[in-house]
């Protein structure tokens, strides 16, 4: 189980700001910026950070969504940043994504059956009553019913639609699937209904997944290994245990310690960050966190940290925190 | 305590071309001088319509109907329309979900600010500036001054929120509506915002009127609760018997439905099913087709309100007397 499925290495996506009379590029946007990591076969990797951290574009761009900017992605010992539109074809069987919206992610003028049946005809996989009996099968598995292949995205509710999502990303018999926010657009009781068919599917199928969100207490419940992101970079990955109970870096504690708790006893001591994430078209000089950071000194303002291994398994990328 | 707020039997109706669709369903509560209520809900299940019916902000095809509304024993619906302007923003605020929707684009901060202080306190502009200014120094915003001249769009989420907070509590209102304040934040944010709005009140002394579907944010900045369901309140009681001690079988579902972050789940009680289509709510208890205690009775008619203990009431018929006898 320990073999990688999922290897990359310095990704970056750099979105260019265009101004002046000629539109020429005057800057970039470092939305993801030198990521390295590896997801294990068969384990959940939760990726977690505030809303534009990258999180979302750095989902896309390993799927080559989005064009990258630089950085090699390894599946299966191919660099997927270098297929050409054939190979990558082929990849796309086996990477599929589960986007956010499920408002605006199925197309509101096919129905369920074509929706998620498309990809078996692209794929030239299933067509006709093969692809009949697949799309049924899916819904099934799903939580929804044979009959509804009729139906069109606005007969269902919202929780629905995500299951009609997930069929279409299973249809093809993935290995690797990026969920990105699968669960942040439905209601709380709906989302506990949706992480569960998440993790059934996933001891069915042997899926691995990448589960971006937000939401801390949902991530710690379905992954397996966490990574922080903050301002298109990794700082802090590690076991879901460790990350919960021995966070490192001075953001990992902020944001752990910001989440509320239910519990009007409780005196957990707040960490309160102050300000505001500064843009990523402009991030500060040394490490991104630092005008943020309570424990911020000199060399923080200077250099910028790397990402190392503090205890096994556990990467940080902070000046302050000490090996061992 | 005395009671500042009485609502008895609220009803929203929207009268829509498909049909009515009742969004309030008869809902009764009070709250008390200085006092923090929490009302949790999921989407749809008419929190925010509830207190917006209370502010009089409720438009076409709306028709609000209540037995009685009082503020601080002045029934509300006999108010004219001219006389309740005057109490909107004075004595009742209201904060937005949405900091990026519900502010102006086209005014500066300060103009904003200014125009409720101005309305409201009958100050000049020299005054109602330097008030403007105070208010924002009070909601933790740097560089005040530089910022009354400034449009919303300069200003990040957080400070945005910071400034309606700003402009909801220049005039001391006494009833504080907050719908929502922090779900459209990012969690640090939330942080500060809540941190901000617990200190104020203790400052200012104003009774809050606290809504989100989020229980972990709600046991922050509450003392007592009210869950709503399809436009009914189905169980109310202070923050800590309801995390103890949730008795609506709906509550229960809800609060185990989301992980906690301190605690370890194999899986999750999710709720099966979902929230009922308004035009076609099921007869009896709104929740009975997803309930997992699920009786006879509760097909056929709404449960009154039972009550379990000073405080703490509960509408299902597992707690009523006939609802016990049926189960033995």
């Amino acid at each position: 189980m320990n073999e990688s499925i999922l290897q990359l290495e310095n990704v970056k996506k750099y979105f260019p700001i265009r101004g002046g009379v000629f539109s020429r590029i005057i800057g970039q946007v470092k939305a993801v910026d030198d990521v390295s990591f590896k997801i294990k076969k068969g384990e959940t990797l939760g990726l977690v950070g505030e809303s534009g951290c990258g999180k979302s574009t750095l989902g896309r761009t390993i799927l080559k969504l989005l064009d990258p900017s630089g950085g090699r992605v390894y599946y299966k010992g191919n660099n997927i940043f270098e297929t050409d539109k054939n190979e990558l074809r082929l990849l796309r069987r086996e990477l599929q994504i589960i986007f956010q919206d499920p408002f605006s992610s199925l197309n509101p003028r096919l129905n369920v059956g074509e929706i998620i049946g498309e990809s078996l005809e692209i794929h030239g996989i299933a067509t006709g009553k093969e692809k009949q009996e697949r799309v049924e099968y899916m819904l099934d598995v799903c939580g929804l019913a044979p009959h509804h292949h009729r139906r069109y995205p606005h007969e269902f509710s919202g929780g629905q639609r995500q299951r009609v999502g997930i069929a279409r990303a299973l249809t093809l018999n993935p290995d690797f699937v990026v969920a990105d926010e699968p669960i942040s657009s439905l209601d709380v009781s709906i989302q506990a209904q949706i992480v569960n068919l998440m993790e059934d599917l996933q001891d069915k199928f042997g899926l691995t997944y990448l589960f971006i969100s937000h939401d801390l207490s949902m991530v710690r419940h379905i992954s397996d290994n966490v990574a922080v992101m903050y301002l298109g970079k990794v700082v802090e990955i590690c076991e879901k245990k460790e990350l919960y109970q021995n966070p490192l870096h001075p953001y990992t504690q902020a944001l752990l310690s910001a989440v509320p708790v239910l519990d009007p006893d409780s005196k957990l001591e707040r960490i309160i960050l102050s300000g505001d994430v500064p843009s990523p078209a402009d991030p500060p000089p040394g490490c991104n966190f630092n005008p943020r950071c309570r424990y911020a000194e000199k060399r923080c303002r200077q250099e910028e940290p790397e990402l190392r291994e503090i205890n096994s398994g556990h990467f940080v990328s902070c000046h302050l925190v000490q090996e061992g | 305590m005395s009671e500042l707020l009485q609502v008895k039997n609220l009803y929203t109706r929207f009268h829509t071309e498909d049909g009515v669709v009742p969004a309030v369903n008869g809902i009764s509560f009070n709250l008390n001088r200085g006092e923090s209520l929490g009302i949790v809900g999921e989407s749809g299940c008419g929190k925010s319509v509830a207190c917006l019916s209370i502010m009089r902000l409720i438009g076409h095809p709306g028709k609000v109907e209540a037995e009685a509304m009082l503020l601080d024993g002045v029934e509300l619906q006999s108010l004219s329309e001219k006389k309740m302007r005057s109490i909107r923003g004075n004595d009742m605020a209201f904060i937005f979900q949405e900091p990026m929707t519900s502010l102006n684009p086209v005014y500066t901060i300060g103009f904003q600010l200014q125009e409720a202080i101005r309305l409201h306190q009958g100050l000049d502009k020299k005054q109602s500036q330097d008030k403007s200014i105070e208010m924002l120094k009070l909601v933790g915003i740097p560089r005040a001054e530089k910022v009354f001249h400034e449009y919303p769009h300069s200003l990040s989420g957080g400070m945005r929120q910071r400034a309606m907070i700003a402009m909801a509590l220049s005039c001391e209102p006494k009833i504080l509506f907050a719908d929502e304040p922090t779900t459209a934040l990012d969690v640090t944010i939330q942080a500060q915002i809540l941190e901000l709005m617990r200190d104020l009140k203790e400052r200012i002394n104003t009774s809050i009127i606290f809504i989100s579907h989020d229980l972990g944010v709600i046991s922050e900045m509450v003392e007592r609760v009210i869950v709503m369901y399809c436009g009914s309140i189905i169980e109310d009681t202070d923050i800590s018997s309801l995390v103890k001690d949730p008795k609506h079988p709906y509550t229960i579902g809800l609060i185990n439905s989301k992980p906690q972050i301190n605690v370890d789940l194999e899986k999750l009680d999710s709720i099966p099913g979902a929230v009922p289509n308004p035009l076609n709510m099921p007869g009896g208890c709104p929740y009975h087709p997803r309930c997992n205690k699920v009786m006879d009775i509760c097909k056929e008619k709404f449960p009154e309100k039972q009550t379990i203990s000073d405080g703490h009431h509960v509408s299902c018929w597992l707690f009523s007397k006939q609802g016990r006898e049926i189960k033995s």
